[in-house]
């Protein structure tokens, strides 16, 4: 092989290879910009849930706050704290406070 | 096409040719060697990068999913006291409104109490090119007023600060604006550290238990209404950390709704107001005493006389016959004895120790406001003998109950916090009395709740030692007032094993509601309620003492 033919050879080599690496460049950035959408979605979600989240805290918090117990107690069970009343029976805490239904027993 | 020129026979022109062509043809055989480099260099890039890990994959650098900007709040046991929640402001844009009367009534619908005039105003208000009409509304607010469909009205996110528990804890917890700006409570004094929590998705986890803080801002309440009292103040300390379990202020306010609250409700009483202590003070006055060796335990003293000093006659409330020990000064609340003890301790001494006290700095709770006490020097031996049995001398309940630790660790006193420690923590302790005083002390203490002024605070079990005090409030330029009480109790429990420090008053009491008839039931009842939280059994029945 001539030293023409060899230099002509390097310049197809070279043109393939840039034309590859041009579209691998695009089909790359395209993929990337498709992944940093999806991360964006997939990070606005979290967002999302996590605001959820700490709302649905806020409302446990809420309703197991001691005042809002202390108000059930008394409703449920006729019990003040701190009062001479405060302990009761077992047997007493079941007949106030009816045990839930059983689970159903599941098909075989 | 050649094109790096001919080749084969060369002539003399053509040589010539070649000779001035020559170094062109590096030029461009350098270039594409130039270009080759870089092609490689690229292709290298594009193998690493191919045979690396997805950079995307890669896990997230330490911090938060979520940054906010303020981190939640949380009790000792981790029960949720503060947190950050998302919310909406209603915004509109002025030049896509057609109907701004029309608008505001719908608006009105949702927000009763939004003003109609001042929505108005704010719709045509074309100089603007967004408007705010209302902050912090919650998501179902948002539907409300999205279903309304209004032109020219939309909304922006935002952050909005939530206090689960309502009215609970709120003096120490304190409340933002609706930017957020820490205005109060821990929420100022902690601000910083609160902000790099919600930036880290940490909570800051508070030395406050919400069972007992709810324990105590119910009595507190119920005895400042039986009192008629216009305010109350109560702390509970584990008196070897300093960590304060509960710290309550009355009358109480929603922080959700602060704005709506006066301002007397919002103000913090606990490390916010300053009073004359009154004869809560006379332990420290007797302790001195014992550790300066200006009396021992076995000196008898005649009460029934009353002390003239710099031509002021100090009296007791009751006459207490025949010869009283130091235990009796406690128990029957002696100003006589109290103001003898200091006469003969010295201005100089008992200031080196009301420093050592705390007694007269801020407490340095971590909270928006901790008032420096007014605790001018004694001069005369008669601001002496006040100070003796708390006049003169004007603290907060926190600073009283920092003091009070010294009942707790031996003689040493532990500074108040509100930040919850790890058990191994190191608390740093300031000797103020020896252990055998401190000791003494206990015994005394102990003897004014089982036969004198603060019986009403003895519960059976657990043993509490304390003083009740009594200070009748300044008038102004007219004096003291006797109609008009600062009634207090402060302890330490149980008196065995002393760890715990509590102290409760009330304000603006009316004549004869002295401290051991309405602050120490109050601080028994509480008491009652918390002490099963802190591992400790209350008797049935009174045990011997």
């Amino acid at each position: 092989m001539g030293k023409a033919q060899l230099i002509r050879m390097l310049q197809i080599i070279a043109a393939v290879v840039i034309v590859v690496l041009a579209v691998g460049l695009y089909r790359a950035k395209s993929d990337a910009a498709r992944t940093q959408a999806h991360v964006r979605e997939l990070q606005n979600e979290i967002e999302a849930r996590e605001a959820a989240l700490r709302e649905l805290r806020a409302e446990i918090a809420e309703r197991e706050s001691p005042a809002n117990v202390e108000q059930l107690a008394q409703d449920r069970l006729g019990v003040a704290p701190g009062s001479a009343n405060a302990t009761l029976p077992e047997g007493e805490i079941a007949r106030r406070l009816p045990a839930p239904e059983r689970a159903r027993e599941p098909r075989s | 096409m050649r094109p790096f020129g001919a080749t084969g026979a060369v002539g003399p022109q053509q040589a010539y040719v070649a000779a001035e062509a020559a170094p062109a043809r590096n030029r461009v055989r350098a270039l594409a060697l130039g270009i080759f480099a870089l092609l490689l260099l690229l292709a290298g890039r594009a193998v690493q990068l191919a045979f690396s890990d997805d950079p995307l994959a890669e896990p997230r650098a330490p911090g938060a999913a979520i940054v906010l900007p303020r981190g939640d709040i949380v009790d000792r046991n981790g029960v949720l006291l503060a947190t950050t929640v998302r919310a909406y402001a209603l915004t509109a844009t002025p030049a896509r409104v057609w109907d701004a009367p029309a608008i505001a009534d719908a608006l009105r619908r949702v927000f009763p109490d939004l003003d109609r005039e001042t929505t108005i105003r704010r719709l045509t208000d074309t100089s603007r090119r967004l408007v705010y009409l209302r902050r912090g509304l919650t998501p179902e607010q948002r539907t409300r007023v999205h279903e309304l469909g209004l032109a020219g009205v939309g909304f922006e996110a935002e952050h909005h600060r939530a206090y689960p528990q309502g009215a609970l804890a709120a003096h120490a917890l304190g409340f933002t604006d609706v930017d957020l700006n820490a205005l109060s409570g821990v929420e100022r004094g902690l601000d910083a550290e609160i902000r790099a929590a919600g930036a880290e998705g940490r909570a800051v986890r508070l030395s406050i238990d919400i069972r007992m803080q709810y324990a105590l801002e119910e009595e507190l309440g119920a005895a400042a209404r039986a009192a008629n009292a216009s305010g109350g103040a109560a702390i509970l300390l584990d008196g070897r950390t300093g960590e304060t379990l509960a710290l309550a202020s009355w009358p109480a306010f929603d922080p959700n709704e602060a704005g709506a609250a006066p301002a007397s409700a919002r103000r913090d009483r606990v490390a916010g107001d300053l009073h004359e202590l009154g004869s809560t003070i006379k332990p420290f006055t007797v302790a001195m005493a014992l550790q300066e060796q200006v009396t021992r335990s076995g000196e008898l003293f005649d009460l029934m006389t009353p002390y003239v000093v710099d031509s002021s006659t100090i009296i007791d409330h009751e006459r207490i016959e025949g010869a009283s020990t130091l235990g009796d000064i406690l128990a029957h609340s002696s100003n006589i004895g109290a103001a003898r003890l200091a006469v003969r301790l010295g201005g100089a001494r008992q200031r080196s120790y009301l420093d050592r006290l705390g007694l007269t700095a801020a407490a340095g709770l971590e909270l928006g406001r901790n008032q420096a006490p007014l605790a001018p020097m004694a001069r005369t031996r008669r601001d002496i003998a006040g100070l003796g049995f708390g006049y003169g001398l004007a603290a907060t309940p926190a600073a009283l109950a920092g003091a009070y630790t010294v009942f707790t660790n031996e003689g040493a006193r532990v500074i108040p916090t509100l930040r919850a420690l790890a058990p191994d923590a190191a608390v740093e302790r300031a000797p103020v009395f020896s252990p055998e005083v401190t000791r003494q002390l206990l015994i005394y203490m102990r003897q004014a709740v089982t036969e004198g002024t603060g019986r009403a605070a003895d519960v059976p079990g657990l043993l509490v030692a304390g003083k009740t005090g009594t200070a009748e409030k300044l008038d102004g330029a007219a004096g003291y007032d006797e109609g008009r009480n600062f009634s207090s109790f402060a302890g330490v429990f149980p008196a065995n094993d002393p760890r715990y420090v509590i102290v409760l008053a009330l304000d603006d009491t009316g004549e004869g509601a002295a401290g051991g008839m309405v602050a120490a039931p109050a601080v028994a009842r509480t008491l009652r309620r918390i002490a099963p939280m802190l591992g400790l059994r209350v008797e049935a029945r009174a045990q011997n003492r």
